[in-house]
């Protein structure tokens, strides 16, 4: 029996030190190559050792806010203008337009693909003369500040993949989430909050799930995970003390922890035990930071009326754009939110209704609080789906209720700061608004710009797990730069 | 023995030839006008790059220890050496002067700097052959031989020179780095020419090399606008009446494998956005005046532009020196986080966390890095007027975030100090028209944030006109009405026991909540106003919305109340429910809880083939008016109300009278969905000790229903007591 265990420790001690060296030399070979004056001379002037995270180059954006509108809204009804499908509403699809590509099985079997035009008004705004239906009169007021991408498309035809897709830059999951490979590549800006945080909420209209597999840290350091605020009286579970517990009584035992950790860590060496200690004390310090953020009562009157008044009930999408405003303010470098209840497969203009008239008002009101605070030009937004909707209706059409299925080939969302152009219209689809016919935006090339944004060259931040460097845009996505001012 | 022998044979073969190739040369340069040469001899003329650099270096080597030996003895243990390194420096030199000519008969043009390359690589080549055949008399002690290893290295090195002309272009070693064309694109896109500031610095780079006044390839130089138009001996760059717009782009466009591809593979390619834009160049004209902003910001060549000419990756460079790296990591605290702006940039920035923690010594603990810090965001702190001052002693500030701070202004003008200061950001603050005027001394000054000030909507206006300084105002709520969220009722429970209140919640602090029992829609006029909570006296519907100045009311929420003026102590249920639904037997019915809407929520007790029938206690006699039975329907479930309600009732078990018979009313056709009934009986029953509740499900469902002529179920979950 002794032998075994000898021959244990010295394999950890010998891996450990030799898996140590590697990393020390490959970090300073890649050190060096990312900091081109590292072997300078004078090396006073170098302050990199105060940096957990390094961009690559001048960021635009340091922060940014995901507003994901979780179930695909249709592109028809709110910025993808195409009265060719009012004119030809009930004839069906052209299968020249279509060209056999796929459907999702909910469609596949329909003997006939009805055109369906948006019942909505569509009226052009600003100076940049976007098409904005009228179920967005807030968003419609903005889009001088915002980019409208018409091209976007995804690989993916269902909900799970899809977003994962979105998410993570693949459609199996457990791959680090675009928030996890930011904390991953420039750190936290503001130590007493996580740097990745995750909102939900959920409207009336058909909803999709979500998951924590979406905000997973995949292969990367625990650190590096979304962590979910909720909307009850504890937005972040567990972190208030129990009753009868003072800060000097959880600091002691905090303390005692930290050295038993310590020494697990001394004997074995796994990296995961230091995240933890890392973990605890960040929950510590959240203990103050939270409730500061989270306490709304301070805001001024004009902020609920910009957001709306639901943006005071928690758990709202309006109370989650407002509690992602304040988390940005104080540094936290992604927050995710998700509003279900896009998945319009049927009654979509009723459904689409109510999801615009939760998000519209609170969208327009983010970017215009940051705005009004110096603070949109550093801070990245981005609102929009896992997919589009297609042109044609799925099930029972009648003139004024119709229902739409999955379509990833063509999609509209919109982005608004952090160094993106704003009161841009970026890309076309077809009349039939099926195909895209002018500068097409897939995920990955979404993804690189977003990173590229940040300072962070979308080929250069890799992480090698099991024998593979792994990239968000894995091996795919070219910056947009059409769309950098 | 055998082993020298075979070396000096060896040497033997090398020199013999050497001098085999260098006659070979020397024949083929006399009849240099005629000689034609076979195809299958130009890949040994490729070879010339590869081969070119052993002769130079063993040369130069071998130079170099003639110019070094001092004398006879002292050279004796390398004599061998150098002389194998001068046969080989003689045999490589020729090999690289013979496929340097074959190369050079490649090309038809042929520039001044080939010519002399091609001679002066000749003579190294004859030059050290002689110098080996030669060198039993040119002793490396002697002057004449190191005279003779001085010229040859000069030799050596111009030819060498010209050479890397030829093949990287003769910008190669100047000064500045190959992407000079950053300079050429320090014009702002107004200004910018297509030519001039787009399509040239992208020739330059990667045509140029090839295609200059010394080496033009295929006849073509590049590097004028006449000579570009011109083009080559396969004529003009480009004819927009064909589809491919022209020999350029076609060339451009050809597969990398293709021989005539440009540029040639492995070469450094154009890059897609490039390709688009001398095609669209080429597309519009080929005009060598016209600039960037006559074309439409839509076109491929604008967007280009603003690309090249706008999008700086590197950002403001800064021209002050670092601080010091151990300083920046001693101020980096939890709470105050200094980072660099970029990587390698000595700029900083310094962002503060939590009120609570906040001193106003955490800036000026900065003062040591005050020359790097350009940016600092102190939202929310409780920085007061005085803290300016210590600001204001950052000179290199461009970007101060102010918002929300506990400012009145009466300091603003000590920034007057930060000459560089670009953005100012004072929404949320106490700051006054006033102070804000002190602002125009600072002449940098771009952007100023004042959203959420005490600012009158005049003093607005007349800052927005402002032309220097772009006041931002941000939103105005007291010109917004919209309408408020209605409030929330927060009893979870339906059923009201004793004297537990109704309470009502509005989010929006100074909102009024009106409310009625009656089921008439509150308004802000006459309604009773929600102060504290409500005491139900009945069961109740409880309407309520909230109003308040500035908005307009809330749509109304409601909630019906059933309430429990009396508990009942036990229960003793006489009929068993079916066994598929049996809940928690008699006590579901006493619990107090309403229970969903739902017919498989477990907490519903079902009947059918046998009557609900229940006796209810109170251990001391109670008043009761009346009293609610809680039942269920789903008319597509076979869930009907009960044909016949009877309620018993008296002080006495077993001598209980009748104190109320109810026939609900049946749905004539059919019902989507599940719904809640409520079944009141009201009666007068002084000092009721014992009650007992019979309800009989139909007998037959009627003749409209797909069950038509079978058993009704009956739902039932709770009885109330008033």
């Amino acid at each position: 029996m002794e032998k075994p265990i000898f021959d244990f420790g010295m394999n950890t001690n010998r891996r450990h030190f030799l898996s140590r060296l590697s990393l020390g030399i490959g970090g300073a070979a890649l050190g060096s190559l990312l900091v081109p004056d590292l072997f300078k001379s004078d090396t006073e002037n170098s302050v990199n050792d105060i940096v957990s995270g390094l961009p690559h180059f001048a960021p635009k954006a340091k922060r940014v806010i995901y507003l994901f509108q979780n179930g695909a809204p249709s592109q028809f009804e709110l910025f993808d203008h195409k009265p060719l499908l009012n004119k030809m509403f009930g004839e069906d699809l052209p299968e020249s337009i279509r060209s056999g590509q796929r459907l999702t099985g909910m469609t596949s079997n329909q003997t006939s693909f009805p055109l369906a035009g948006s019942i909505f008004d569509f009226k052009q705004h600003g100076n940049s003369g976007a098409w904005v239906s009228e179920l967005l009169p807030h968003t419609a007021r903005i889009v001088d500040d915002i980019c409208i991408i018409k091209s976007m498309n995804t690989d993916a035809i269902n909900h799970d993949p899809a977003l994962t897709f979105f998410q993570t830059g693949a459609q199996v999951g457990n791959r680090p989430s675009m928030g996890s490979w930011l904390s991953y590549g420039l750190g936290s800006e503001n130590q007493n909050l996580p740097s990745f945080c995750v909102l939900l909420s959920r409207g009336k209209g058909n909803g999709q799930g979500v998951y924590s597999k979406l905000w997973t840290n995949g292969f990367l350091d625990s650190v590096h995970q979304g962590v979910q605020f909720s909307s009850g009286e504890n937005p972040v579970l567990y972190l208030g003390d129990p009753e009868g517990m003072d800060r000097s009584e959880r600091r002691r035992m905090l303390d005692k922890l930290a050295k038993l950790n310590q020494g697990t860590f001394d004997e074995f060496g796994d990296p995961e035990v230091t995240a933890k200690i890392q973990q605890y004390e960040m929950a510590y310090r959240m203990q103050t930071a939270v409730p500061e953020i989270t306490d709304m009562s301070k805001e001024p009157e004009s902020i609920v009326k910009m957001y709306g008044p639901e943006c005071l009930v928690p758990g709202t999408y309006a109370a989650n754009c407002l509690l992602a405003r304040k988390l940005s303010e104080q540094g936290v470098r992604f927050i995710q939110l998700y509003h279900q209840g896009w998945d319009g497969h049927a009654g979509l203009p009723k459904e689409i209704s109510g999801q615009c008239k939760d998000v519209d008002q609170a969208s327009a009101a983010l970017v215009t609080d940051l705005k009004q605070r110096g603070l949109l030009d550093e801070t990245l937004v981005i609102w929009g789906g896992e997919f589009g909707r297609t042109n044609f209706c799925q099930g029972k059409f009648t003139k004024d209720n119709y229902g739409r299925d999955h379509h990833p080939r063509a999609f509209t969302i919109w982005m608004a700061g952090g160094g993106i152009k704003p009161g841009l219209v970026y890309g076309e689809t077809d009349d039939f608004g099926y195909n895209i016919v002018k500068d097409p935006v897939h995920v990955h090339d979404l993804h690189a710009t977003i990173l590229n944004q940040l300072g962070l060259d979308h080929e250069r931040l890799v992480f090698k797990h099991q024998g593979r460097r792994y990239r968000l845009t894995d091996v795919a996505g070219k910056l947009v730069k059409d769309i950098i001012s | 023995m055998t082993v020298r022998r075979y070396l000096q044979n060896w040497k033997g073969v090398i020199y013999n030839l050497a001098f085999f190739l260098n006659g070979l040369l020397i024949f083929l340069l006399f009849f240099e006008k005629s000689v034609a040469i076979p195809a299958w001899m130009f890949p040994i003329g490729r070879l010339h790059p590869a081969v070119l650099h052993f002769p130079l270096v063993v040369l130069l080597l071998y130079a170099f220890w003639t110019m070094i030996v001092e004398k006879e003895g002292s050279a004796r243990w390398n004599v061998e050496l150098a002389d194998t390194l001068l046969l080989l420096g003689t045999f490589t030199a020729s090999v690289a002067a013979f496929s340097g000519f074959l190369l050079s008969k490649e090309d038809s043009d042929v520039s001044q700097t080939l010519q002399w390359h091609k001679w002066l690589g000749v003579s190294i080549s004859i030059g050290s052959i002689a110098w080996y055949g030669a060198s039993k008399y040119l002793l490396p002690w002697r002057m004449p031989a190191k005279l003779f290893a001085g010229a040859f290295l000069g030799l050596l090195l111009v030819t060498g020179h010209l050479g890397g002309n030829l093949t990287h272009g003769e910008d190669f070693l100047a000064l500045s780095p190959p992407n000079s064309t950053e300079a050429v694109n320090q014009v702002s896109i107004e200004q910018a020419e297509i030519y001039e500031n787009l399509v040239k610095p992208v020739l330059q780079q990667k045509c140029y090399a090839c295609h200059n006044a010394d080496k033009s390839k295929g006849g073509l130089q590049m590097h004028t606008k006449e000579l570009l138009a011109k083009g080559g001996k396969n004529g003009m760059l480009w004819d927009t009446t064909k589809p491919d717009l022209g020999l350029l782009i076609n060339r451009v466009h050809l597969p990398l494998e293709d021989k005539k591809h440009m540029p040639p593979k492995g070469k450094v390619q154009l890059t897609d956005e490039e390709v688009v834009l001398l095609a669209e160049w080429i597309r519009l004209g080929s005009d060598f005046k016209e600039k960037v902003t006559a074309l439409p910001p839509q076109n491929p060549v604008y967007r280009y532009a603003e690309n090249v000419l706008g999008g700086n990756r590197t950002g403001e460079v800064y021209d002050f020196a670092a601080a010091d790296p151990a300083n920046v990591k001693a101020l980096n605290t939890n709470y105050r986080t200094i980072r660099q702006y970029a990587p390698a940039s000595p700029a900083l920035f310094v962002n503060f966390y939590n009120r609570s923690a906040f001193k106003s010594s955490d800036i000026s603990d900065l003062l040591p890095i005050k020359d790097q810090i350009v940016a600092m965001d102190f939202s929310k702190m409780p920085v007061k007027d005085e803290d300016l001052k210590v600001i204001a002693k950052f000179p290199e500030l461009r970007k101060l975030i102010l918002n929300f701070t506990e400012l009145r202004g009466s300091t603003l003008g000590e920034l007057r100090s930060l000459s560089k200061l670009r953005v100012l950001a004072l929404s949320g603050t106490g700051i006054n028209n006033a102070s804000i005027k002190t602002l125009n001394s600072i002449a940098s000054l771009e952007k100023v944030y004042l959203w959420s000030t005490g600012l009158t909507t005049e003093e607005q206006t007349a800052l927005r006109a402002d032309k220097k300084i772009r006041f931002e105002t941000g939103f105005r709520s007291d010109t917004v009405r919209i309408a408020l969220n209605p409030p929330t009722i927060e009893n979870e429970q339906q059923i009201v026991m004793g004297d537990t209140r109704v309470r009502l919640k509005h989010q929006i602090p100074g909102t009024q909540i009106r409310y009625t029992l009656d089921g008439t829609v509150p308004d802000s006029t006459r309604s009773p106003i929600y102060n504290e909570p409500i005491l139900l006296t009945n069961n109740a519907l409880v309407i309520a919305r909230a109003f308040k100045s500035g908005w307009y009311g809330s749509s109304s929420t409601q909630k019906n109340f059933i309430k429990a003026n009396y508990k009942i102590d036990s229960v003793n249920l006489v009929s068993l429910p079916d066994p598929k639904y049996k809940a928690k037997a008699g006590t579901t019915l006493i619990d107090g809880i309403k229970s969903a809407a739902e017919t498989g929520s477990g907490n519903w007790l079902g009947y059918r083939d046998a009557d609900f029938e229940s006796y209810f206690y109170f251990s001391k006699p109670v008043a009761a008016k009346g009293v609610t039975v809680s039942m269920l329907q789903n008319i597509a479930g076979f869930i009907f109300p009960p044909a016949r309600i009877e309620v018993w009732g008296g002080a006495d078990e077993h001598a209980l009278k009748l104190l109320k018979v109810i026939h609900p009313a049946l749905p004539a056709r059919m019902i989507d969905g599940t719904s809640d009934i409520l079944i009141n009986a009201s009666f007068e029953a002084p000092a009721l000790s014992c009650l007992k509740i019979v309800a009989k499900p139909i007998p037959k469902i009627p003749a409209w229903h797909p069950g038509k002529g079978a058993k009704g179920w009956v739902f039932v979950d709770e009885v109330i007591v008033n």
